[in-house]
């Protein structure tokens, strides 16, 4: 098999204009519409195109960024209301994904390389025989947020007999929230700030900054990123949420408060907090809303609701996701897999969910399979169900599909694909198309035309082709989807809860790897834990009581035993965590792919296929092994050590004013006469989600060093997010903050280089000219922030096609032996003061974005012109909440980190 | 006659032992190469030469997959490449004192002992010279760190310490190699004259340089021989003051303090006295020199182990009391965990080892006797890499941040070159004992009882 993709092939994927349709022998793939107007590709120049990144059925609205026709970045899109233009982490590291050497690149059958033909017809006949038999053919697919799919397969049901299982094993019941207006936000077991709906984090940044601030309330059995940044934290067991709930809904009621010191006394909380929030809430009823994570059970859900429903949240800040992006829940799919191995169904395709690994119950699993004749997987790579299945139909990745979506305000989202297939692979809606029986159907993307036409495109605004045009450039429709109703709340009194024994388990998805399909994606796997900076894989979060009194120390490997389902994995004893609650992430422990293999261990089979909130265990419990497991973490010390690092204070307390101090020198003031370029980081907004530490890594090709040098302390990454706890026990929090190379004026590391390899340019950067340095590495010693990094390995030579068609040609990239650090991203400084030049004007306030400003859904990082008197950075950094790391050394940082101001409730509030 | 008049402590010192005359001496010593070396030597030299082997095998692997191999990490950057480094430039500063500064002292009882410590000084800066090389990124560029004249008009960055290390190493070679070439001269023409097998004959003749011991030749040898000790005794207090300042030119906590060049060229003299002084017994034993290299010469050698030992102990409280007057947190920090930090026991080590077992040299009879002279040495040589180890790695584990604080584990590799560099400068201290000259037969001549010239009388008799 030819592994290279050939230069003349390569071209002939950019589908673009139709003069290069000529050149590839595939029929004409559609015109795709860049995002910059501009008459075909310009060599040297990118074109973006609006897409939609779709996960778990939710629609996160992208622009991908190609250069020469290939994809190699994704940002945010910023026309799209419903993003806030940012892209979530995983949208940034799934360029990755297009290019993985693991891809399957043509359909397998019984195991061998086939092609379309002979896979397709092997699937017919038993498609045939359930048309005949009236036997339904099982169709298991992830949840979906677009209409066009689901009009696809609802035709595919009326054209033979369907049972259609739409399910997402580590998602529970998704929210939509609006936070823009809400004053107080308090969150049951939710980490809402986790980074992975943008337009959340943005909004609650946005209400951070200045004036009157919200204030959140967590609720949490862990220590999530919304506690770490909640102004007040209760630590409750997640099984008494429910009751929590209840008891402020009854305190709104009643104003007197009784019933809340009961509950707090029964659960360890502070009786002055709960009387608080309880005020709180009932201050800013219209401006409050609480949010009910996706682990707890249906009765917290209601209570919830209830609560929503007095504080007239509902349907305004908070509404249930429309019907169409919930998944199934487990019960479900395990009456889908019985009836499966009673071979009620003629054939089986598994369509963006791998049930061999994510499915708790492994021996119903075999006897389903058993009972179906044929089982075809439409998929990315051989994974785990690709491994049982007969027929593996190679997939589209979302980069090189064509779809349409619902985002969450119910807008209408196109996706556009960014490059033709790599391979030999198809759509997964293109498969099904050609599954149909009669006369062969059109391919999937004149269907989505045809369906827009005849359903979206209305004849008042010129002609179709503008309108479809004028689609695919915006990305969006502007125009209201039907407007979901919102849930009735039924009031009902909850049932007080028996508190188990045992420990309580709640399970989450991975942050970077979800539930588990990003596995095989090496940023991802590297990306630290926003929480515990754990790469490569998990471990049990433990608190350090129940750490002390089993005698656990971190990466000691535990048996966690869930009524009777046992999993072996490693713990981390974690500040914060509540005794008697557990956390850990799913999406570990993959079987396959030679990146995700035995990384980390998997939490499915845990789950229990009858509850209905099966990401919350109770009665759980741990035995200590022997084994003791190294974790792969970036960082281990979470003190500040008393030293002036992240700066939190209390609103009421902000400065006023700030004095500048007046550090000695030595060396002469230097002189910029065009450009100072500078960062301010507001902490403030800054969650601790890392998106920027991924979109510096997709934008500067740095290399991904895996797990046992990550263990050695050899991460790469330019930009990291230093995580400190400040406080104890119960008022404990975390700030997060962003470290990055602060391009210091009388940088320390720019005099010891014996070669100068590393110097300062006349805009204020430090450079780094990487064929220069030989690699002594007295500039990482020396630079007080530790942001420099060194290839102590040959980390990128020995990379082959397709991995290094995700590297951004603007960027060299640094053989071993080499010093590299952030550049303030100078390549897109050199772009934008080009165009300027070319266009006889100067650079604007805002147009030079480096990659971790763009991506901060916050919008924390401020990158400009110092010398721009009304820039942004400017009034940023002169902010009386301004302040510099490490001021004393006198290394002149150009970064100004802007103080994190919380909004406790006033006057003493005794933290239980 | 007169001299038996004066007290026993301000008599000459016995600076031989026994009666030897000039022709014993020169076939004692000069006689060696001739002679083919005893089955010790082979057993010694394959040892040490395996040694060397595994240390440049680790080296070549290191040079072909990179100094990931090593223990290295962020933020240690720097760990065993460059302890050893300087504790092999360390080693080398006894020589230099001993031959150089003694020298222009006036200190007679160096004559003996000179040649060797010269030697040692050689073979150290050798053994650290190849650190500087192997530990960069890309050693196949490490001549950048040279000023020659190239197309794209570069000078590398004068202001970075570690082109003064560049500057003051090589400076350090090059006058020591003259100033241990030149001594050696006069005995390598004897050696010569004295050769009968054909290549050596021919090996001593190219060496000696055309010597023929006439008085102008004298008259040159004595002029230059002090022009280069002169030179010598500046680079014994400047080199390890520029090593040092690779750490005081820093800002990392630990590293940042004006002690540090006094500090460093006390300890190098330390750790080289040593070194020199377990080479010395060794010497003195197989090679049957007791009656030149004689028990005084050992005394007075651990007289100033001892001394120094004293002063690094004064340097040790220097440091902390620093540390606290400064009333800095992160050099408050870095001092407390030297002691008590995660490598705690290296710095524990580092004051048993340096400060308090040598102070056993207060007792005389200890001062004289083999076991507990070998035991101070090898305390004083491990305490003093140690030292350089709690320097460089401990300070740089726990610096500003502490996000990046990180723990450091060295690897096989970093052991391995470790070991290899004992094992190249022993292999070059065994060949050199065969090959050369070990006692500067010259000197000694000139202190030989009974060969002075003196007005009237033979009076000199130790």
């Amino acid at each position: 098999m030819d592994n290279k993709i050939s230069r003349r092939r390569f071209l002939g994927l950019m589908g673009a204009t139709a003069a290069f349709a000529g050149a590839c022998s595939r029929p004409n793939r559609g015109k795709i519409v860049p995002y910059t107007r501009r008459p075909g590709t310009v060599p040297g120049a990118p074109d973006k195109f609006a897409s939609v990144f779709p996960e778990a059925g939710r629609a996160h609205p992208v622009l991908v960024v190609t250069r020469e026709g290939r994809p190699i970045h994704v940002e945010g899109n910023d026309l799209h209301p419903d993003s806030r233009g940012k892209a979530p982490l995983r949208a940034i590291a799934d360029i990755l994904g297009l290019y993985d050497p693991d891809r399957l690149r043509q359909p397998l059958v019984d195991g061998r390389r086939s092609d379309w033909g002979q896979a397709l017809a092997a699937l017919r006949p038993a498609f045939d025989a359930a048309r005949k038999s009236g036997k339904p053919v099982l169709l298991m697919t992830g949840a979906t947020s677009s209409p066009t799919r689901r009009a696809l397969i609802a035709e595919l049901g009326a054209d033979l007999p369907l049972s259609w299982v739409c399910w997402e094993p580590a998602c529970g019941p998704q929210e939509r929230l609006s936070l823009e207006h809400a004053k107080v936000v308090v969150c049951f077991e939710a980490d809402i700030l986790s980074g992975e709906v943008p337009s959340w984090v943005a909004d609650f940044a946005k209400n951070r900054r200045g004036g009157t601030l919200s204030r959140l309330y967590s609720i949490e059995g862990g220590f999530s990123l919304t506690g770490s940044k909640a102004d007040h934290r209760l630590r409750l067991k997640p099984s008494r949420a429910a009751a929590a709930a209840m008891a402020l809904v009854r305190a709104l009621s009643d104003p007197t408060g009784a019933g809340l010191d009961g509950f707090a006394k029964e659960n360890g909380l502070s009786v002055d907090l709960l009387r608080g929030l309880a005020a709180d809430l009932a201050r800013h009823r219209g401006a409050a809303v609480a949010v009910c994570g996706p682990a707890l059970s249906a009765e917290a859900r209601e209570a919830v609701s209830l609560l929503n429903a007095m504080l007239g949240a509902q349907g305004r800040l908070t509404a249930r996701s429309p019907e169409h992006a919930a998944s199934t829940g487990l019960g479900t799919v395990k009456e889908a897999l019985e009836d499966a191995s009673q071979g009620k169904f003629s054939a089986a395709v598994f369509w963006g969910v791998n049930p061999a690994y994510s499915f708790p119950d492994a021996a119903l699993w075999k006897r389903a399979l058993a009972g179906v004749p044929v089982k075809a997987r439409i998929g990315l790579h051989v994974d785990e169900t690709a491994l049982e299945c007969g027929l593996v139909f190679a997939e589209n990745h979302w980069l090189e599909s064509w779809g349409d979506h619902e985002s969450d305000s119910g807008f209408l989202t196109l996706q556009q694909p960014a490059i033709g297939p790599l391979y030999d692979t198809l759509q997964g809606e293109d498969i099904l198309l050609r599954l149909f029986s009669g006369a062969p159907r059109p391919e999937y993307r004149l269907y989505l035309e045809e369906g827009w036409r005849k359903k979206v495109y209305s004849t008042g605004g010129g002609s179709f082709e503008s309108f479809w045009t004028a689609c695919l450039h915006d990305g969006l429709l502007r125009r209201e989807a039907r407007p979901t109703a919102a849930p009735k709340s039924r009031p009902r009194s909850a049932k007080p809860s028996a508190t188990p024994d045992g420990f309580e388990l709640v399970l989450s998805p991975g942050l970077a790897v979800f539930d588990g399909r990003y596995g095989g994606n090496g940023w991802l796997q590297e990306i630290p834990d926003p929480l515990t900076k754990q790469t490569w894989g998990n471990a049990l979060r433990v608190s350090i009581a129940d750490a002390g009194r089993l005698g656990l120390r971190d990466g000691q490997v535990v048996k966690v035993d869930a009524g009777g389902r046992a999993v072996e994995i490693p713990v981390l004893v974690s500040e914060g965590q509540t005794p008697g609650v557990l956390c850990a992430g799913l999406g570990y422990g993959r079987r396959t792919g030679n990146v995700a293999r035995g990384v980390g261990t998997n939490l499915y089979p845990l789950l229990d296929c009858d509850s209905t909130s099966p990401f919350l265990l109770c009665g759980v419990s741990l035995t200590p092994t022997a084994a003791v497991v190294d974790l792969a973490l970036t960082q281990g010390h979470h003190r500040m050590e008393g030293r002036d690092i992240a700066r939190s204070v209390p609103v009421a307390e902000a400065p006023r004013s700030r004095e500048p101090r007046n550090i000695p020198t030595m060396y002469p003031a230097q002189d910029f006469p065009l450009h100072k370029w500078g960062m301010a980081v507001d902490l403030s907004m800054c969650v601790g989600c890392s998106a920027c530490v991924v979109a510096c890594q997709s934008e500067n090709n740095i290399p991904c060093v895996g797990p046992e040098q990550v263990r050695r302390g050899r991460e790469m990454h330019w930009i990291r997010v230093d995580r400190y706890l400040l406080g104890e026990g119960a008022a404990l929090r975390a700030v997060s903050q962003p470290m990055l190379c602060q391009h210091c004026d009388d940088a320390p590391c720019e005099t010891v280089c014996p070669v100068n390899a590393t110097n300062h340019s006349p805009e204020g950067l430090n450079q780094m000219a990487y064929n220069r340095c030989v690699g002594t590495r007295y500039c990482a010693n020396n630079c007080p922030y530790k942001v420099r990094r060194f290839n102590f390995f040959e980390y990128t030579a020995d990379k082959e096609e397709p991995e290094i068609l995700a590297h951004n040609p603007e960027v060299t990239v640094r053989p071993r032996g080499v010093m590299e650090k952030c550049t303030f991203c100078v390549q897109r400084i050199q772009d934008v003061k080009q165009i300027a030049k070319t266009q006889g004007r100067g650079v604007r306030d805002g147009e030079v974005m480096p990659a971790c400003a763009a991506a901060c859904p916050a919008s924390a990082i401020v990158f400009g012109d110092l010398k721009d008197p009304v820039s942004r950075v400017n009034s940023w950094s002169d902010d009386p909440r301004g302040y510099r790391v490490l001021e004393e050394v006198g290394a002149k940082p150009a970064v100004t980190y802007l103080a994190e101001l919380t909004n406790p409730l006033e006057g003493e509030v005794r933290h239980g | 006659m007169a001299e038996a008049l004066l007290p026993e402590g301000l008599r000459e010192p016995a600076l031989t032992d026994g009666a030897i005359t000039l022709g014993e001496l020169d076939d004692r010593v000069l006689s060696v190469p001739e002679t083919r070396p005893p089955a010790k030597w082979f057993a010694a030299f394959a040892l040490t030469s395996a040694i060397s082997a595994v240390g440049l095998a680790c080296i070549a692997y290191t040079l072909y997959t990179g100094i990931g191999a090593w223990g290295n990490n962020s933020p240690v950057f720097w760990a065993f490449d460059i302890i050893n480094f300087v504790f092999w430039v360390g080693i080398g500063h006894a020589g230099t004192l001993i031959s150089a500064i003694l020298f222009l002292f006036r200190k007679r009882w160096r004559n003996s002992i000179a040649r060797y410590a010269e030697a040692m000084t050689i073979f150290a800066v050798i053994c650290a010279a190849i650190f500087p090389l192997i530990h960069v990124g890309r050693p196949w560029l490490a001549f950048w760190l040279f000023p020659y004249p190239n197309q794209r008009a570069l000078w590398p960055n004068f202001r970075s310490p570690l082109l003064w290390d560049v500057f003051a190493v090589n400076t350090y070679f090059i006058v020591s190699l003259l100033f241990w070439f030149l001594g050696m001269v006069p005995d390598i023409a004897s050696m010569r004259d004295r050769a009968k097998d054909p290549r050596l004959k021919f090996a001593y003749t190219a060496l000696s340089v055309g010597w023929r011991g006439s008085a102008e030749h004298w008259q040159h040898y004595e002029k230059a021989y002090l022009l280069l000790a002169g030179l010598a005794t500046g680079l014994v207090l400047s080199v390890h003051s520029v090593v040092s300042f690779d750490f005081a030119v820093s800002v990392v906590p630990g590293w940042h303090m004006t002690i540090f060049p006094p500090y460093f060229v006390t300890g190098a003299i330390f750790a080289g006295f040593a070194m020199v002084m377990m080479v010395l017994i060794v010497v003195r034993e197989t090679m049957d020199l007791k009656h030149l290299i004689t028990m005084y010469h050992l005394e007075v050698m651990n007289k100033v182990i001892l001394g120094t030992s004293c002063l690094m102990g004064y340097a040790y409280m220097m440091e902390g009391f620093t540390a606290w007057y400064s009333q800095n947190q992160f050099i408050h920090h870095a001092f407390k965990q030297y002691l008590w930090g995660a490598y705690g026991w290296a710095g524990w080590t580092v004051l048993v080892c340096n400060v308090l077992i040598p102070q056993l040299f207060w007792s005389s009879r200890l001062r004289r006797s083999y076991p507990s002279m070998i035991f101070v040495a090898a305390a004083v040589t491990i305490g003093m890499w140690f030292e350089r180890f709690v320097i460089i790695v401990m300070s740089l584990q726990q610096d500003y941040l502490p996000s990046s604080w990180r723990l450091y584990q060295p690897t096989l590799i970093d052991f391995g070159i470790l070991l290899g560099s004992f094992g190249i400068f022993f292999s070059l201290v065994l060949l050199f004992a065969r090959v050369l000259p070990v006692i500067a037969t010259t000197e000694v001549k000139a202190i030989l009882p009974g060969y002075q010239p003196a007005h009237g009388g033979d009076h000199d008799r130790a």
